[in-house]
C-alpha cells in the first residue's frame, strides 16, 4: 500500500472519531510463495490483504477494533466499534495519552524487483535447484517466497503506517524474499536458507549447493553417545537459541516482574567478555521498520556489552515506571506481553570465516540448525530442542562423518560463557549472528535418524 | 455471495482450470484478557475475504483477495490459474483427486448462548471475579485471565457442483497464576495451560468452573516455589488428560498426517515415523492404546459438517488396540494409503490460506480404570499434570515434555509436590509402555488452539479427548 493511500485511510478513520483520543495502524501487504517437495512444485499461493486497527480512548478507558474492509462506511463502523468497546471498559489507571508526533530514521528496504517477482521467476529458480538435487540423487523440499508489506510468517500483521489524534504519522514499506531448501537422501538431509529485503541477494544456486553437500556428507550417519561435546553451531542454530532467549528475557515487563534472567542483573557480568548483544532493526542486513505499534521510533538497544547486562527493551508503559524513555519496542496497547524484541544482533569483534571454526576444532559436533526449541527453565534460560538436517562429527579440524540427531538441554546463559571462537556474523532469520564454537554443550539423548 | 463463489470457479474453469473451488469467509473474533485486576488486552475484529484454489496444467494454484467486486473475483481466479500453470513447469505427474459426491448443504455448530450477544461488561465482570480470587492467595505475583470467541461463516463452491454453507463457532476461557521467587518462576493454569476452548457458545465458559478453582490454582503456583525438584531416573508415570492431550497431538496426531508422510512438509514441520510400509503393521502402542479421529465429535474444535474440500465429516481409527491402522488424508493423498475417498482432513486458516491436511479431533479411547485405583496400583511413580513445555524431533520419534506440577506416588499414595517435572522418550516405545487408561468418567476433549503447520504458516484448532493413563519406566527429570 502506497504512503498516500495509507495516510488517506488513517485520516478518514481519525475524521470519524468522537473519542478523547484515537490511534490507528494499517498493516498487511502482498505475499507469494512457491513451495516444492519430492522435486516438484506442490503449492503456489498468492495473497493480498490489509487490516485497519483502531484504538479509541475516553479518559482512562480504551478499546480496540479491527477490520479488513476499507470503504468509508466500514472505516466509520470500526471506529464506532472501538469507541463502544472503550466506553464499556473499566479505567486503566496507567493508560498513557497517545504520543506526540515523532521523527524517524529513513530505512531503505523496498526493492521493486522483489515486490514484483513473478510466479514464473520463482518456478524457474526452484526448477534449477531441483535439477541440481536430482543430479546428486537427492530430493528437494522448500520454498521461494517474495512479497511486500508487513505480513508475518503466520499471517500476523504489523504496522505499515501509524497515525493518532495528536498528529503523529509514521510510514514504512519494505520487501522481503526468502529461499529455503531441504535436501533429502536415503538416510540423510541437508538444509540452507536465506532472506533479504532484496531478492538479488538471495543466491539460490549457492544455497542449494550448500544443502546438497550437507546431505551427501551426512549420509550413512553414525550413532554416537549423547553427552557433553564441543559444538560448532552454524548461525541458524545460534539464532534459534537467541530468539528464544530474547522472547523470554529481553523485555522490560519480564524484567520488572522478576521473571527474566536479567532481573536484578543490570551492570553484572553475565556472559563472556566477547559477547555484545543488541536489538538493532537498523542493521544493514535486517532493515526493519523504524517505529513500533504506537508509532514510537525504534532505538538500537544494547542488551549486553562485553558480557555485562545493560538492560532490556522498553515500550512507553515500562519506560514510565523507570522514569526513562521508550526504546520503540511496543506492541498494541493494551497488552499483557510488554515490549517485544524484533532484531537480535550478536556482534563479535574477531569473527573468522566459518570454515576456520571447523579447522580449529579437535573434536566436536557441528550443528546446522535446531528444531522445535522450547523453554525448560525461563530464569536459567534452559532450552531443549533437536538438531536437524546436517549434524556432523568433526575430528582434527575436519568433518569426518554425519551423525544421528541429538536432543539438547542447555542454558543459553551458560552457553554464552563457553564460547571459544566465532565466525563473521550473517543474517539468520530475523537475527544477525555468527557461528560459534562452544565447549561442553549438553546433548541429553539421541533419536532414530 | 453464492453468485460470487460460482463466478470464481466458472472464471477459473474458463481460464483453463480442470478443477476449482472457492471459499468465501466472514469471520469475527473477540479476545479479552485481564492481568492483576486490570484489562490486559482486548480486541474485536472482523475479517472477510475469499480464496480460489485451482488445478490447471495438472498442478495446484491458489490466490486470494479481500475485494469482493466481480472484477476482483475474476482477477483472483485468473491469478490462481496463472500460479498453477507456473507450478506445472515442475511437475512429474498430473494431480488426481479422490472422488467426492457433490453436496448442497448447510451445517452450523450447535450452541446455546451466542457469545457475541453477551455484554462486554458481563464478560469483564466475570474475569475480574476470577482475577480477584486468584490474587487473594498470598505470594501470588501475577494473575492472568482470558476468554475468546470466534465465529466463521463459510461458503464453499466447486466446479463439481458442491455448494456448502457452514457457520463454525468456538468459545473458551482460562486462567494462569504465576509465582515468582528468587531465581524461580512457577506457574499453574486452569483448566489447562492455554485455558479450554471448544466448539459452541458462551455456555462453555460458564461451565468451566474457573471461579471454583481459582484459589487452588494460585495456591499450587505459590507452593511450587518451595517444592522439591522432580527426581531423575526411570519412573512409572501417570499423565493427566491435559498433558496427554499434547502427547497425543505431537507423537501420534502429527505423524498420522499423510502429507507429512509423503514429504510435502519436509522443509518445515517435518516428516513422520509412520511410513507407508508401517500401515497396518506397526505396533504403535500397547493393547490399551486406541486412537480415534473424529470430526463429528460434539464440542470438538475441529468438528465440522464438511472439510475445506467439501468432504463430509467422519470418524475412524488411527490406532486400534495398539496397531497403527489409519491416516489423516485429503482428496489428493487418499489413494496413496489405499483409501478410495478422503477422510476429510483438509482445513485452511482463513480465506487467505490454502487447505492443508490438518489434524481433526483425535482422542485416546477411554479404558477401564478409575484414577484412584490407578494411583493405588502404582508403587513408585510420578503423577504429572498440565503441560508447560513441549518439543519433538521432525520425524516425531524423540519427544520431551515438561508439566506445571507433579505429585510423587509411593506405595499407591500421592505424596510430596514436585516442581519442574519433565519426561523424555521415543514415541513408539512410550505408547507401548502404556498399561492403563482411565475410564470415560475421566475422559475430556481438551482443546488446542495454536497448532502451527505449513509455509506460509497456518494455525488450526482441534480437540484431543483423553483420560489419565499410566506409562511404565519412563525417563524423568531429563533436563539436568
Amino acid at each position: 500500500m502506497e504512503k498516500a493511500r495509507a495516510e488517506s485511510i488513517l485520516k478518514k478513520a481519525l475524521s470519524f472519531s468522537e473519542a478523547d483520543e484515537m490511534e490507528a495502524f494499517i498493516g498487511g501487504g502482498s505475499y507469494s510463495l512457491t513451495r516444492f517437495a519430492n522435486n516438484i512444485i506442490h503449492q503456489n499461493v498468492n495473497e493480498q490483504r490489509y487490516q485497519l486497527s483502531v484504538r479509541s480512548s475516553f479518559g482512562k478507558k480504551t478499546g480496540r477494533a479491527v477490520t479488513n474492509k476499507f470503504n468509508d462506511a466500514d472505516i466509520q463502523a470500526v471506529v464506532k466499534t472501538s469507541e463502544a468497546v472503550a466506553r464499556a471498559q473499566p479505567e486503566i489507571s496507567e493508560l498513557l495519552p497517545v504520543p506526540e508526533p515523532q521523527v524517524y530514521r529513513e530505512v531503505d528496504a523496498y526493492d521493486e524487483g522483489t515486490a514484483s517477482l513473478s510466479p514464473e521467476a520463482r518456478a524457474d529458480a526452484v526448477a534449477a535447484a531441483v535439477a541440481l538435487c536430482k543430479k546428486n540423487g537427492l530430493e528437494a523440499a522448500g520454498y521461494f517466497s517474495s512479497g511486500m508489506g508487513s505480513l508475518g510468517a503466520y499471517g500476523e500483521v504489523a504496522p505499515l503506517a501509524v497515525a493518532n489524534s495528536r498528529g503523529l504519522f509514521a510510514y514504512h514499506r519494505g520487501t522481503e524474499a526468502s529461499f529455503s531448501i531441504t535436501t533429502i537422501g536415503n538416510d540423510s538431509s541437508g538444509w540452507a536458507e536465506a532472506s533479504s529485503w532484496r531478492v538479488s541477494d538471495v543466491d539460490v544456486a549457492k544455497l542449494t549447493s550448500a544443502a546438497v553437500e550437507k546431505a551427501k556428507v551426512s549420509s550413512k550417519p553414525r550413532a554416537i553417545e549423547p553427552g557433553k561435546y564441543t559444538v560448532i553451531l552454524e548461525p541458524a542454530a545460534v539464532a534459534e537459541l537467541l530468539v528464544y532467549m530474547a522472547w523470554i528475557g529481553f523485555g522490560a515487563m519480564q524484567v520488572q516482574e522478576g521473571r527474566s534472567f536479567m532481573s536484578g542483573k543490570t551492570g553484572r557480568q553475565l556472559f563472556g567478555p566477547k559477547i555484545h548483544l543488541y536489538d538493532d532493526v537498523y542493521n544493514d542486513l535486517l532493515r526493519g521498520r523504524p517505529f513500533d505499534f504506537e508509532g514510537m521510533p525504534v532505538q538500537k538497544v544494547a542488551i549486553a556489552e562485553g558480557g555485562v547486562i545493560k538492560g532490556p527493551v522498553h515500550d512507553r508503559s515500562t519506560a514510565v515506571k523507570e522514569g526513562g524513555q521508550s526504546t520503540g519496542h511496543g506492541l498494541p496497547v493494551p497488552n499483557t506481553l510488554g515490549p517485544h524484541v524484533a532484531s537480535v544482533v550478536l556482534d563479535v569483534a574477531d569473527g573468522v570465516p566459518f570454515e576456520d571454526l571447523v579447522k580449529g576444532t579437535e573434536k566436536g559436533v557441528l550443528v546446522t540448525r535446531f528444531w522445535y526449541v522450547n523453554v525448560v527453565d525461563p530464569m536459567k534460560v534452559i532450552l531443549t530442542g533437536m538438531t536437524r538436517d546436517g549434524t556432523f562429527l568433526v575430528e582434527n579440524g575436519k568433518i569426518t562423518s554425519g551423525i544421528k540427531n541429538f536432543r539438547f538441554n542447555e542454558s543459553v546463559v551458560e552457553l554464552l560463557n563457553k564460547i571459544e571462537a566465532t565466525s563473521l556474523p550473517v543474517r539468520a532469520g530475523e537475527c544477525v549472528v555468527p557461528g560459534v564454537v562452544a565447549r561442553e554443550f549438553n546433548f541429553s539423548s539421541g533419536t532414530e535418524f | 455471495m453464492k453468485d460470487l463463489a460460482l463466478l470464481a470457479v466458472d472464471t477459473a474453469k474458463a481460464k483453463g482450470a480442470s478443477y476449482a473451488d472457492a471459499r468465501l469467509i466472514e469471520s469475527r473474533m473477540e479476545h479479552i484478557g485481564t492481568k492483576n485486576g486490570k484489562v490486559g488486552s482486548y480486541e474485536t475484529s472482523e475479517n472477510t475475504g475469499f480464496g480460489v484454489r485451482v488445478v490447471a496444467g495438472g498442478s495446484w494454484g491458489f490466490a486470494s483477495s479481500d475485494d469482493f467486486s466481480r472484477e476482483s473475483v475474476q482477477a483472483t481466479a485468473a491469478r490462481a490459474v496463472e500460479t498453477a500453470l507456473a507450478s506445472s513447469k515442475l511437475q512429474d505427474k498430473k494431480l488426481v483427486l479422490a472422488p467426492v459426491k457433490a453436496h448442497v448443504a448447510t451445517w452450523n455448530t450447535p450452541f446455546e448462548k451466542d457469545p457475541f450477544t453477551v455484554p462486554l461488561e458481563e464478560k469483564l465482570s466475570f474475569l475480574f471475579k476470577v482475577d480477584e480470587a486468584l490474587r487473594k492467595v498470598k505470594g501470588l505475583a501475577i494473575a492472568e485471565c482470558s476468554m475468546g470467541f470466534e465465529r466463521e461463516k463459510q461458503l464453499f463452491a466447486s466446479t463439481e457442483g458442491s455448494v456448502i454453507e457452514q457457520e463454525l463457532l468456538s468459545s473458551g476461557a482460562g486462567m494462569v497464576a504465576l509465582a515468582v521467587g528468587e531465581g524461580d518462576v512457577q506457574r499453574r493454569s486452569f483448566p489447562s495451560s492455554e485455558g479450554h476452548f471448544a466448539s459452541g457458545g458462551y455456555e462453555i465458559v460458564e461451565r468451566l468452573k474457573l471461579l471454583e478453582n481459582a484459589e487452588r490454582t494460585a495456591e499450587e503456583a505459590v507452593a511450587l516455589l518451595s517444592a522439591d525438584e522432580c527426581p531423575s531416573g526411570k519412573k512409572d508415570i501417570i499423565l493427566d488428560g491435559a498433558q496427554l492431550c499434547l502427547q497425543i497431538h505431537e507423537s501420534i496426531g502429527h505423524p498420522s498426517e499423510l502429507d507429512r508422510v509423503l514429504g510435502t512438509e519436509a522443509n518445515y514441520a517435518g516428516t513422520s515415523y509412520l511410513k507407508l510400509d508401517q500401515h497396518k503393521k506397526l505396533r504403535l502402542g500397547s493393547e490399551f492404546v486406541s486412537i480415534v479421529a473424529d470430526s463429528t465429535l460434539p464440542g470438538g474444535l475441529a468438528t465440522v459438517g464438511f472439510d475445506d474440500e467439501g468432504v463430509p465429516a467422519q470418524k475412524w481409527n488411527l490406532v486400534q488396540d495398539g496397531l497403527f491402522v489409519g491416516y489423516l488424508t485429503s482428496r489428493e493423498t487418499a489413494d496413496v494409503c489405499g483409501d478410495k475417498n478422503s477422510r476429510g482432513c483438509m482445513r485452511a486458516d482463513g480465506w487467505n490460506r490454502i487447505p492443508l491436511v490438518r489434524m481433526t479431533n483425535i482422542g485416546l479411547a477411554p479404558g477401564t480404570w478409575t484414577l484412584d485405583d490407578l494411583i493405588a496400583d502404582t508403587k513408585d511413580g510420578i503423577f504429572m499434570l498440565t503441560n508447560r513445555s513441549w518439543s519433538i524431533d521432525q520425524m516425531r520419534y524423540n519427544f520431551q515434555f515438561s508439566t506445571e506440577i507433579a505429585w510423587e506416588i509411593k506405595n499407591g499414595k500421592t505424596g510430596r509436590m514436585l516442581k519442574n517435572p519433565n519426561y523424555q522418550g521415543i514415541s513408539t516405545e512410550f505408547w507401548n509402555s502404556c498399561d492403563a487408561v482411565c475410564n470415560d468418567a475421566h475422559w475430556f476433549p481438551w482443546g488446542i488452539i495454536n497448532c502451527g503447520k505449513g509455509q506460509p504458516g497456518q494455525i488450526a484448532k482441534m480437540s484431543h479427548g483423553s483420560a489419565p493413563a499410566r506409562f511404565r519406566q519412563v525417563n524423568v527429570g531429563v533436563a539436568k
